[in-house]
């Protein structure tokens, strides 16, 4: 059984930040892995790229200090999230996916970039509850294409 | 498919980054003979051996690297990384 | 008569579970787990098809995946193998090749004028005349084998998956199956990929203890959660252990390929049965040793009454006892280790009469086995870059040494008993897994996401396994007369003699030349016994001649699965169901889906002349610049100046690849200090993206600029026409209209529609009074609702990309693709004034310098047909009068609406764009008629008036 959510209305932001620069600091994490703070998951998502994801992002956004060489831009309606939930939530995206979202190279809270069925995606493994998860985060005009072909991949779990 | 060791992502499948080719150097826009400056866009060494290339880690991290390929044996040399052991190659990926 | 042996014969079939099909029209029976072979020589139906280009009638050979002539039409299905397909209940199937019937085939004369069909017999009949080919290629079409393509076919569903385990293991034999064991035994997550239905490989056609055996092994692999992959092929190795495997048994599709990346790849693939070459070796009747036994012990089928075995292993000798468990009698024993031999077979045009031995004696049977030796399939070894040697004394390749994430075991590295083969891939598995954990642990260690692993790198395991020994075998590869090598091709020991006698002598001409290898057995069958040929023509060794190079796929492989699932990501912008819901005719552009017109172009731009139209131009490519060094990465990408560009400014700029052409163009507006939004053209957003990203990681990794692509994020509508200003302002209140306050090519931010953060700039595309705006997408809807309200008494209708096409064409603006390609350099738009040759750097500045320099370019003009009515094709030529020299082409037209007359873009050498120049053009008819040159690229308003208001 796979789940799949299209959270429509989700606020996100995108923090650049060079190396030492003081939101670089404050938002910290190891490159490929995110954090929950609050009601905020927080993504580095590339080396010098922060995602704010959640409720809480703009007002995060907001706070960070951004002097120096780093930069905000509210992407909350350029891309859009898909949630993947399920015990078979791997082998569906691996249906679609070249990456290996296993548990050594993709445990929870791990982040990675990869083309899911020709649509390149930003993944975030989120576990909800102990149940394996994976947040994507995509341009939202592909959306529409992008759900469809997933139904589909998820079809046979 | 080549697995090739984005110096921040790890080794990743060759078809999953951009290729850009041979590394050149460009010549200045301002003093270049046409030669020069045609050689920087059409020709290439093309060795038989070691290459230092430029690749693209589109899909991944989005960041432009290069790394040595010996290309008749395709073996790879990783770019060392800060912080990292020195003299991993991706041979020792395989 | 039924050739069906009792119980316990027969263990891959299910006698409770009876199967009703159908061969040639007639109604049959066969049961649950038979293949389509087994059943039909079950039912006494033993010639099963006709040879390629003698026509000569074939039966069963192999009884495996690679019997050769045994292809057949199931039901709209050609080319299926019926050896290896398993019985469906209500499968039509029929012979293929075969004209008018299969026992009665007219092209069998082929057989009698056989001399003519040697090898290179088309290449060298048929060169010459080349007028005559179309006649030639007619009649030969008739004589193409293969089945029938259903065109109607439905489109069937074929799927395509990653996977990433520690240990593949090609094959599912005892040695094959005990690694898969090992492996996953020792923590690995191991594939075992199994060529035929049920694992167990030569097991299941062994003896009893064999089959029991073969069972448990395979019980105990999934117990340790192996997983097993039967009816699926590796049909590839690539750099790094990147295997294709493709699985014809997953539900619902036909066919899956898994593209896996395996950490070690141990190969099991066994041996596969040769064929001996005689006279008569393609008779019905005459099969391989493993074939006969396959027949007997797994689907309970007689191949034959009365048998001649020839013999020079085990093999053969395993065969008699299971001819004589079917109650088969043996009429003759031939043994090649003791010097016996056959030389030919002759009998009815249906099947195996009579066998002559070397000492000249006569045996009747109606079955001849034979037993002379081994194939070793390296494929996947070859793939990995390892060459076979020849070891006359097994007779047969072995691997030299593949590379130390692939591993042999099994057959194909040596000979033993079952315990012994078990045992070398128990420590193959052993072996696999160990070095599997070595490349996971660097895998990890190198991958910023993975799970961090502890301690130190393990040792990287050493091959310590006990090799197998190799069993000597005699070289039986030929008697003394000529018979087929290469049964789907139809290829004789002669035509090889022959070929190597013209000179096609290396072992990789040959096979070009005849064909040889080349059909569907991929070479399992053929290629040791061409390689044998060729030896004893060129007289020499085995060795000295070589192999060839064994390439993927393993075994033929469905184009379908090749392409997968099908998905084409296609974008919409977030007012697609508005277009959807009001009549748009959608087009294809690029990935997006766009409305095309509303019904009609040709009122849309009237009205927008007139009164006033919104378009959806969402697609257009939106980049978010911020940084202190935005101006610097502007004045190099685009060919113009950007250093004083003032808030509130917008810009025109063309940007130019580094050999001088025109790579794309758009506006860029400062819209704060650091703060630009850049704007492409729709198809070369993601192009441009990534090509600023390389200019400032690759060249100048001191400037400070983010690049964030927001084209989605802001869904742009252009508010076009003379009533667009007073529109506009009936939905925001805190940007000042006024042509003072907002002039033409400047930007202001506010709120529209009650819907802040909104951007508006005055730029004219379609040459009116217009106003581009920029909305968050998630009000867009209620943005582009408010506009078609607010405007209803303004005359306010959407208008489609084709009444923008019109519109920009009426105003003489290109598009960068369209009016230019792949050779126009950026003096062929005309616009020399944006090229700044006195700036210190811009992408393609030295070509673009050389070529103004040299003058020796193309342009584009604005021209008109003669005659306004007429609408010259799209890339129609232009030419010098009178004669058929090319001197440019049209790059637009359309009728405009606006001017009731056809009007066109085009490009052309410089000798034909003075204003008032006539031009020829060549239209798809065939006729020529006149256009004349203008004086601007613009057709309407080229003051530019209307959109400066």
């Amino acid at each position: 059984m796979v789940e799949i959510t299209h959270l429509d209305s989700m606020p996100k932001a995108s923090v650049r930040a060079a190396d030492g620069t003081a939101a670089a600091a404050a938002l910290g994490l190891n490159f490929g892995s995110s954090e929950r703070r609050g009601d905020t998951l927080v993504v580095r998502i590339r080396p010098d790229e922060w995602y704010l994801l959640g409720d809480g992002a703009p007002a995060m956004a907001a706070s960070l200090d951004l002097s120096g060489f780093a930069s905000m831009v509210d992407t909350s309606h350029s891309r859009t999230a898909v949630r993947v939930t399920g015990d078979r939530a791997a082998d569906t995206l691996a249906k679609l996916g070249s990456a290996d979202f296993g548990d050594h190279m993709t445990p929870n809270r791990a982040a990675l970039g990869n083309g899911i069925a020709g649509v390149t995606c930003d993944i975030v493994r989120d576990d909800q509850s102990g149940v394996r998860s994976y947040l994507l985060l995509l341009d939202g005009s592909f959306v529409t294409y992008f759900l469809g072909a997933l139904h589909d991949a998820a079809s046979e779990f | 498919m080549l697995l090739v060791p984005c110096p921040h992502c790890g080794p990743m499948n060759a078809g999953d980054l951009t290729y850009n080719g041979e590394s050149h150097r460009r010549p200045d826009p301002k003093t270049c003979t046409p030669k020069e400056w045609r050689t920087y866009l059409y020709l290439r060494e093309n060795p038989s051996g070691w290459l230092l290339e430029n690749w693209y880690c589109s899909s991944g991290c989005r960041k432009h690297f290069k790394i040595e390929r010996h290309t008749l044996t395709g073996e790879l040399r990783a770019p060392v990384l800060p912080g990292r052991k020195p003299g991993a190659t991706q041979g020792d990926m395989k | 008569m039924s050739y069906r042996l009792p119980a316990p014969l027969g263990n891959a079939i299910d006698r409770s579970s009876a199967i009703s099909f159908t061969w040639n029209g007639k109604k049959l029976k066969g049961f649950e787990g038979d293949t389509i072979a087994s059943a039909l020589l079950a039912n006494g139906e033993h010639i099963l098809g006709r040879s390629m280009k003698y026509h000569r009638p074939r039966g069963v050979l192999t009884a495996d995946f690679w019997d050769p002539n045994t292809t057949v039409q199931v039901d709209d299905e050609p080319n299926v193998r019926a050896s290896h397909r398993k019985l469906a209940d209500g499968m039509a199937v029929s012979a293929q090749n075969v004209w008018p019937s299969l026992k009665f085939d007219v092209k069998a004369a082929n057989g009698l004028v056989g001399r003519f069909l040697t090898a290179g017999f088309y290449y060298k009949t048929f060169m010459k005349p080349a007028k005559l080919w179309p006649t030639y290629e007619h009649v030969l079409a008739k004589f193409a084998p293969g089945g029938a393509v259903d065109l109607n076919t439905p489109h069937g569903r074929y799927d395509k998956r990653y996977a990433h385990p520690d240990v593949v293991v090609a094959g599912g034999g005892p040695s094959g199956m005990a690694a898969a064991l090992a492996a996953a035994e020792a923590g690995s997550s191991v594939m075992l990929v199994e060529h035929e239905h049920q694992l167990g490989g030569h097991l299941l056609w062994g003896s009893d203890d064999d089959q029991v055996a073969a069972t448990e092994l395979a019980a105990s692999c999934e117990a340790a959660g192996v997983e097993i992959l039967s009816n699926s092929t590796v049909a590839g190795r690539y750099e790094d252990n990147w295997i294709s495997i493709s699985q014809r048994n997953h539900p619902g599709v036909i066919e899956r390929l898994i593209k896996a990346r395996a950490k070690t790849l141990v190969v099991a693939a066994g041996t596969i049965e040769r064929p001996y070459v005689f006279q008569g070796n393609d008779l019905p009747g005459v099969m391989t040793s493993g074939g006969a036994q396959r027949l007997i012990r797994m689907y309970g089928v007689k191949p034959g009454t009365r048998a001649v075995v020839f013999t020079a292993n085990e093999s053969g000798d395993s065969a008699v006892e299971a001819l004589q468990s079917a109650g088969i009698s043996i009429a003759r024993v031939v043994d090649a280790r003791s010097g016996e031999g056959i030389t030919s077979a002759s009998g009815s045009k249906s099947r195996v009469k009579r066998v002559t031995l070397s000492d000249g004696a006569t045996v009747d049977c109606d079955l001849l086995v034979t037993a002379v030796g081994w194939t070793t399939p390296t494929s996947l070894l070859n793939m990995a870059g390892d060459r076979p040697v020849y070891d006359a004394d097994a007779a047969r390749f072995f691997p030299a040494g593949p590379p130390d994430n692939v591993l042999a075991t099994g057959g194909m590295v040596g000979d033993g008993s079952r315990n012994e083969l078990i045992a070398h891939g128990r420590a193959t598995g052993e072996l696999a897994a160990g070095r599997a954990v070595v490349v996971r642990h660097r895998i990890q260690a190198a991958t910023a996401r993975a799970t961090p692993v502890d301690g130190q790198e393990p040792d990287y395991p050493a091959d310590e396994r006990t090799p197998l020994d190799r069993a000597r075998h005699p070289e039986v590869y030929r008697s003394t007369t000529h018979g087929i090598v290469d049964y789907s091709e139809d290829v004789s020991s002669k035509d090889l003699f022959s070929a190597a006698g013209e000179g096609f002598d290396s072992v990789e001409l040959i096979k070009r030349f005849t064909t040889a290898t080349m059909g569907p057995s991929q070479g399992k069958l053929e290629t040791v016994n061409t390689v044998a040929m060729l030896a004893e023509a060129r007289n020499e060794t085995i060795a000295e001649v070589g192999t060839t190079m064994w390439r993927p796929p393993y075994a033929p492989i469905s184009l379908g699965a090749l392409a997968g699932r099908i998905n084409e990501p296609t974008r919409v912008s977030v007012l697609q169901s508005w277009h959807e819901a009001n009549g748009a005719t959608p087009i294809l552009a690029g990935q997006w889906v766009r409305p095309e017109h509303y019904g009609d172009p040709a009122a849309e731009v009237l009205n927008t002349r007139t009164n006033v139209g919104i378009i959806d131009v969402t697609p257009l490519g939106k980049l978010d610049l911020q940084g202190p060094d935005v101006p610097k990465l502007l004045s190099l990408l685009y060919t113009n100046k950007w250093m004083a560009l003032p808030i509130g400014g917008v810009r025109y700029g063309l940007m130019c690849a580094e050999d001088g052409v025109v790579l794309d163009d758009g506006v860029t507006a400062r819209l704060d200090e650091e703060h630009y939004l850049m704007t492409t053209t729709s198809s070369g957003a993601a192009k441009i993206w990534h090509w600023i990203e390389m200019w400032l990681q690759t060249e100048h990794p001191d400037w400070q600029v983010h690049v964030t692509p927001v084209t989605t994020g802001l869904t742009s509508i252009n508010i076009a026409g003379p009533n667009s200003r007073e529109l506009l302002g009936r939905l925001t209140d805190d940007i000042d209209l006024d042509p003072d306050a907002f002039p033409y090519m400047n930007v202001r931010r506010g709120t529209i529609a009650g819907v802040e953060n909104c951007i508006a700039w005055r730029i004219g595309f379609t040459g009116e009074l217009s106003y581009e705006i920029h909305v968050p997408s998630g009000h867009a809807v209620h943005v582009w609702g408010q506009l078609l309200e607010q405007g209803a008494d303004l005359g306010v209708k959407a208008f489609g990309l084709e009444a923008q096409r019109i519109m920009r064409l009426e105003k003489g603006h290109f598009i960068v693709g369209q009016d230019t390609d792949g050779l126009s350099k950026a003096p062929v738009t005309g616009l020399n004034p944006l090229l700044k040759l006195d700036k210190d750097d811009w992408a393609g500045m030295p070509e673009v310098a050389w070529t103004i320099e040299s003058g020796d370019h193309p342009v584009i003009v604005a021209c008109q047909p003669d005659n306004g009515s007429v609408v010259p094709e799209e890339a129609a030529q232009i030419l010098r009068a009178g004669t058929t020299e090319i001197v440019g082409r049209i790059t637009s037209s359309r009728m405009s609406p606006t001017l009731n007359r056809s009007i066109c873009l085009a490009q052309v050498t410089k000798e034909f764009a003075t204003p008032g120049t006539s031009l020829e053009v060549l239209l798809v008819s065939g006729e020529r008629i006149t256009a004349t040159v203008q004086e601007h690229h613009a057709h309407f308003d080229p003051e530019g008036a209307r959109l400066r208001g």
